[in-house]
């Protein structure tokens, strides 16, 4: 355990490039999908993909770097400097939440336009334009 | 009980959750509750507005969390002023509506109410909140209620005007998210007025970033040009008190967040060239792509960007008689818009088209909704006496106190488009030679007191402008001093 918080610590600045890295690379993958992909579906995962880079962006913005979860627990009941910025996890819960009900309500429409249109390809859904 | 900002959001959204359960207790439920619970916020908005505009803002500390911390409603003349407008013109649907949905299936009615009421509330809830995140919350309940209705109709049309809304609509909230948190990071707090005070310390390309994020996501959600594909199909393929509904709520929401957002939160410097550039184009593309039309609602729908537009350069203008000018439109496009997407679904009703050639000599079948539609085309377009004119004035004479002549023109000569399409209109329906076929859908008398109601407010506020016309000038007062909305919020005990 104590070895553990030594190599987290020596390499502390490099995690946190990967964790930064990789929120914007989940955001920029998604944005991909969203935008060059044909199938519905794949385009819904798109923009779920890109959700989940943002709340990892936020949820890596709140971190400070040797500090404990924000719960007032037995042993940590004076530690308000010792714990994580709370107030991001707080936004990322409520994100999570309203991302599933978006991503739920975006697949259900693709079923019904796949039952009307027997095709889930967005360039061969053409009934509305200018 | 103490009548508070927080009636306005908290019971619509509990009543639209406790409809099913009152339904299985009295058949109608559905149908009139929601109109109750409508009522009581008009009652409320009456009174709350009374006290805004004697006493200054009214603000509301929820869960005894004091700003900074926690979340709280702040009702500004400013807002006080938009979420009256809200609630009169919920109620009005309500009542235009009441009878409309009896041509739906019985068990829809349930949905389309609760989705309904639920979106009146988060678009009230985006009016009245001064919490960055909550903002966020709310014009995430209004785009889930907003695509439910509509995809609400099972056909085809819907479904692909919901997906493309949907699309929209989440890259919105996650560039939003990403905008509140460059902001977060910045200044440490999500409050509105405390994220005001600490911005001017704020690293310059920083806040630009943030500012671009926000204004992608708000611009989608208020019809700004490039971002607004989503309105047009959203607009026709909703039902139509929906429609209706989008016009003088969801729209007056949007452009609220997107105003309090740039004059508050950054500067309205900041914002005001981007504005009129973008509100302009916006103004321009819409119209012209309503005039080649050939869908009734379609036709409104593109008109409705092009007011939005109109407002946009108008708060881009930034003068105090610019954004009296912007109130007032707001305020007119709401009523207008509805009156003209109520009368205009009972062609659509009676024709069984959405296309305008069949509207040929209609008035000798619907000869008052034909008279109420003409009403309110004359009044968007901008013909004295009706209110209309007074806006369109103003704003113009807001550009000529900046001496923007170029815009000035610009306005004038898209007027003369949307004046040529709209006419156009008119012209089918009294002129042109009908096909003789008994009208087989009179208007229900409720729907007849709504429009009529909506009519009157369009003569009588173009005759006496003097009666609103107070109240928008502090309105606009209050926008434009930053400062004193930073006072009174975290001042607050």
């Amino acid at each position: 355990m104590k070895e553990f918080q030594e190599i987290f610590l020596r390499y502390h600045a490099l995690l946190q490039a990967a964790v930064y890295g990789s929120a914007v690379l989940l955001i920029l993958i998604g944005l991909y999908a969203v935008l060059m992909k044909k199938h519905l579906v794949k385009i819904v995962i798109g923009l779920s993909i890109i959700e989940s880079g943002v709340n990892l962006l936020f949820v890596a913005v709140g971190y400070i770097s040797n500090h404990t979860a924000p719960i007032f627990s037995p042993g940590y009941e004076h530690a308000a400097d010792k714990m994580v910025d709370p107030v991001p996890q707080a936004l990322v819960l409520t994100a999570i939440v309203i991302g599933f009900a978006t991503t739920a309500l975006a697949l259900s429409l693709v079923i019904r336009l796949y039952r009307h249109h027997k095709t889930a390809n967005i360039e061969q859904l053409k009934s509305l334009r200018w | 009980m103490v009548i508070s900002p927080i009636h306005y959001i908290f019971v619509p959204l509990a009543t639209a959750f406790l409809i099913p359960l009152l339904q299985k207790l009295y058949k109608d439920a559905a149908r009139v509750v929601p109109g109750l619970v409508l009522f009581y916020n008009l009652v409320i908005s009456v009174i709350l507005f009374r006290r805004v505009m004697q006493h200054g803002t009214v603000t509301e500390i929820i869960a005894g969390w004091r700003p900074p911390f926690g979340i709280n409603l702040i009702m500004t003349p400013f807002s006080a002023t938009l979420a009256s407008l809200v609630s009169f013109m919920a109620f009005a649907v309500w009542l235009y509506g009441f009878r409309f949905k009896r041509v739906l299936k019985g068990g829809e009615v349930m949905y389309y109410e609760i989705l309904q009421l639920m979106m009146i509330a988060g678009a009230l809830g985006i009016i009245l909140t001064g919490d960055l995140f909550n903002l966020f919350v709310f014009i995430e309940i209004t785009g889930i209620t907003a695509i439910s209705l509509v995809a609400f109709y099972r056909d085809r049309h819907g479904a692909e005007a919901g997906f493309k809304y949907m699309l929209l609509g989440s890259l919105a909230s996650s560039f939003l998210l990403l905008g509140i948190l460059l902001i977060y990071t910045q200044t440490g707090t999500l409050n509105m007025a405390q994220i005001a005070q600490k911005m001017p310390a704020v690293d310059s390309g920083v806040k630009v970033i943030a500012l671009i994020f926000i204004l992608i996501a708000l611009g989608i959600e208020a019809e700004m040009f490039p971002l607004n594909s989503w309105a047009p199909d959203a607009y026709s393929q909703a039902p139509s008190p929906t429609s209706a509904t989008f016009a003088s709520v969801l729209a007056v929401a949007a452009l609220y967040a997107l105003i309090r957002v740039g004059y508050t939160l950054f500067d309205a410097r900041m914002i005001s060239g981007f504005l009129i550039v973008m509100g302009f184009l916006t103004m321009l593309i819409a119209e012209m792509a309503a005039f080649s039309q050939t869908d009734l609602k379609r036709m409104l729908a593109y008109s409705s960007i092009g007011q939005m537009g109109l407002a946009m350069v108008a708060f881009g203008i930034g003068n105090e008689t610019a954004i009296f000018g912007a109130l007032f439109l707001m305020i007119n496009h709401a009523v207008i818009k509805a009156l003209l997407f109520m009368s205009g679904s009972y062609f659509i009703y009676n024709l069984q088209t959405k296309k305008m050639d069949a509207l040929n000599g209609i008035h000798k079948r619907l000869p008052y909704v034909s008279f109420l539609f003409s009403l309110g085309v004359l009044a968007i377009i901008g013909f004295p006496p009706f209110s209309g004119f007074w806006s369109k004035l103003y704003i113009l004479y807001g550009a000529a106190n900046k001496n923007m002549l170029l815009l000035i023109i610009g306005i004038l000569s898209i007027t003369l488009i949307e004046m040529t399409y709209y006419l156009r209109v008119i012209g089918r329906i009294y002129f042109a030679k009908e096909k003789s076929e008994p009208a087989s859908h009179k208007p229900s008398v409720n729907a007849l007191v709504a429009m009529t109601a909506l009519a009157l407010v369009i003569i009588i506020l173009g005759i006496y402008p003097d009666l609103i016309s107070g109240y928008l000038h502090q309105a606009g007062r209050f926008l434009l001093d930053k400062q004193a909305y930073i006072q009174t919020v975290l001042s607050m005990r």
